[in-house]
């Protein structure tokens, strides 16, 4: 039976391969000259005297240069990293959708399902193998890209941000198996290939959407931090990595003075700004950086989740298919 | 109960008011209802039907594809659904002969020979090579023929005690059909084997089957020995209105009249003698023939919005 199911998955194995090599070709190369220059600017060393505290002195100016300079260089670069969300989506309407759709659709598995194999038996070593291979694509890529990413997620850039937290670490092997999962149950129900990677299609994009956008935000109740708009008092820390979700400029009996905005005057100036005045005090709502592998993980749990209930549904459904 | 089972013994396939539905809820459409019938061991045996009849849903049920909805069907007194034990002694080739199309013959036949704990893939390869097959090209580019050969060879490789084939000579030329016959009945006529064959094309069963289903519109219409089938109806013609019973017929199969004379199809039950017929005998097809006419289809004027 595993020689049955290698040789009807060597194919695809083998464009994926060269696919992910083609990436790895793109990837290495810009992660090291990304790496190099990280650390050629010195931006280590000074991205940990500054520290990762939510709160850092007003007069701390020392990595703005360098990591201005940075961003400048490897701005553009990052262009590179948008196809990558796109990935696990590959995987399941490339491997997941036909492994079953196929066979329902040429016939196949009246041939296959009356040898002398259980059906349950065949799908569970068709589903694990094909398993295997997503989890190794898809740990392989969350650590390549958790690499990639590393320099850009401190400069500025947080790991919460929509590029970030979907292409590295965990996430992305919930994203690939689950978009499997509902490739090969979608087969079971649309039993023709295209309608079924079409199926596959809409329904992971939906609910990639859905997510990311009403749960995300939402697995924690999110953090808040004030800090007063004038004076030498410590200011926010653009580099630590929070998620910020919300802020405001308040004045001092709570009412918003400002939407979506954040200042930072000297003690001596005697105007702040249009509006402001010496009591007001900025706002922030946020998820902690330091949250980051927790929502990975709870995101990742869930797509975990979904996609073993669609394979046992798959299994199911298999028993009932003539 | 126990002469059941002593029967089952003798018995390749049985069914007991088998019943299979088709769509979901909707009470009335059964795809097969109430369908018994025993098939005894080493018989060659033809499942005849029109499209819609319910061949593929039988045959689908026997090898286990399918669940019943009522009855049961048993292979050598085994219950096939979810019973992959009963496989091994079940060769199939589903309609279309479905073969992967991408593999070549010899990669199908070491296939079989890692799903099968019987596999005789020796007997598979020799009769691949003396049909001139080639090995080492993919299925997807042989012949319709050479396909359905091939899925016959994997059917056989299996050494199956019961062999099931669903309308396998359907989309093949006369020759190729007359080959593939061939082969099948050179090779049971060695083993013993139990065949079920469906098809449309009954000047082929003819020559073949010994034994008949005839299946319309999810009904059993007749089971038998071809030979007692044939030797038991006859075609008489005789006048029109002639009335009455006549003797020795046991039943009216099919009645038709023109003006003067009515022509019926009956079953016997001793000699017509009586004068006013004259007595035919039938061939195996006029008989199918006759069956499948008894029935008409359902009028489906409502759905085409016209009156009937």
């Amino acid at each position: 039976m595993i020689w049955l199911a290698w040789r009807q998955f060597r194919k695809q194995a083998l464009f994926t391969g060269i696919g992910l090599a083609v990436l790895a070709a793109l990837m290495i190369p810009t992660g090291l000259s990304m790496h190099n220059s990280f650390d050629d600017l010195g931006l280590p060393e000074c991205l940990r005297a500054l520290g990762g505290n939510e709160l850092v002195p007003a007069s701390n100016e020392s990595c703005s240069g360098a990591i201005n300079q940075f961003n400048n260089e490897f701005r553009p670069v990052l262009l590179i990293a948008i196809p990558f969300i796109f990935l696990p989506l590959f995987v399941g309407l490339f491997w997941g959708a036909p492994l079953i759709s196929r066979e329902l659709e040429h016939g196949t598995h009246r041939l296959v399902w009356t040898q002398g194999v259980s059906r349950r038996h065949w799908a569970l070593v068709k589903f694990t193998l094909i398993g295997s291979a997503t989890l190794a694509v898809a740990t392989g890529y969350g650590l390549g890209m958790s690499w990639w990413l590393g320099p850009v997620s401190q400069t500025g850039s947080s790991r919460f941000n929509p590029l970030g937290f979907d292409l590295q670490g965990v996430a992305p092997l919930g994203y690939t198996l689950f978009a499997v999962a509902l490739g090969i149950f979608v087969g079971t129900i649309w039993q023709k290939v295209l309608p079924a990677m079409a199926v596959t299609l809409a329904g992971f994009v939906g609910l990639r959407i859905a997510l990311t956008l009403l749960a995300r935000p939402r697995y924690l109740p999110p953090a808040t931090l004030t800090f007063p708009v004038q004076g030498d008092a410590p200011q926010n820390n653009p580099y630590s990595g929070d998620w910020v979700q919300a802020q405001e400029i308040r004045d001092a009996s709570g009412n918003v003075v400002l939407d979506n905005a954040q200042a930072a005057c000297p003690a001596g100036a005697t105007s702040c700004g249009p509006g402001l005045s010496g009591g007001d005090y900025n706002w922030l709502l946020y998820q902690p950086a330091d949250r980051f592998w927790l929502f990975q993980g709870i995101e990742t749990s869930i797509y975990l989740a979904l996609a073993a209930v669609l394979v046992f549904l798959a299994v199911r459904r298999i028993r009932r298919i003539s | 109960m126990g002469s059941d089972d002593d029967l089952d013994s003798e018995l390749a396939l049985r069914t007991d008011r088998l019943g299979k539905r088709y769509g979901r809820g909707r009470a009335e459409n059964w795809a097969l209802r109430d369908c018994s019938f025993r098939l005894p061991r080493g018989r060659i045996a033809a499942l005849v039907g029109p499209n819609g009849a319910g061949k593929s849903t039988l045959l689908h049920l026997a090898v286990g594809l399918l669940a019943p909805d009522a009855g049961t069907v048993r292979i050598f007194g085994a219950t096939p659904f979810d019973n992959p034990s009963i496989l091994a002694d079940i060769g199939f080739v589903a309609q279309d002969t479905p073969l992967y199309a991408d593999f070549t013959a010899a990669e199908l036949v070491t296939m079989g020979g890692k799903l099968n704990r019987r596999w005789d893939g020796g007997l598979a390869r020799m009769r691949l090579a003396q049909l001139g097959i080639p090995p080492d090209r993919q299925v997807g580019k042989l012949s319709g023929g050479q396909r359905a050969q091939v899925a016959l060879a994997l059917a056989l490789a299996k050494r199956p005690r019961l062999l099931l084939l669903d309308e396998p000579v359907a989309g093949l030329d006369p020759l190729a059909r007359r080959e593939f016959l061939q082969a099948l009945i050179g090779s049971v006529a060695e083993t013993g084997t139990t065949v079920l064959l469906s098809s449309h094309l009954l000047a082929d069963l003819e020559r073949i089957c010994d034994f008949l289903i005839v299946l319309n519109a999810g009904a059993v219409q007749l089971v038998g020995d071809v030979d007692d089938l044939v030797a038991e109806h006859r075609q008489l013609i005789g006048p029109r209105d002639a009335g009455g019973d006549i003797p020795g017929v046991a039943a009216v199969v099919r009645a038709s009249h023109t003006d003067r004379q009515s022509t019926l199809l009956v079953r016997t039950d001793g000699p017509v003698t009586d004068p006013a017929w004259t007595v035919h005998d039938v061939s195996l097809e006029d008989l199918i023939l006759g069956y499948l006419a008894e029935t008409q289809p359902q009028g489906s004027h409502t759905a085409w919005g016209v009156t009937a």
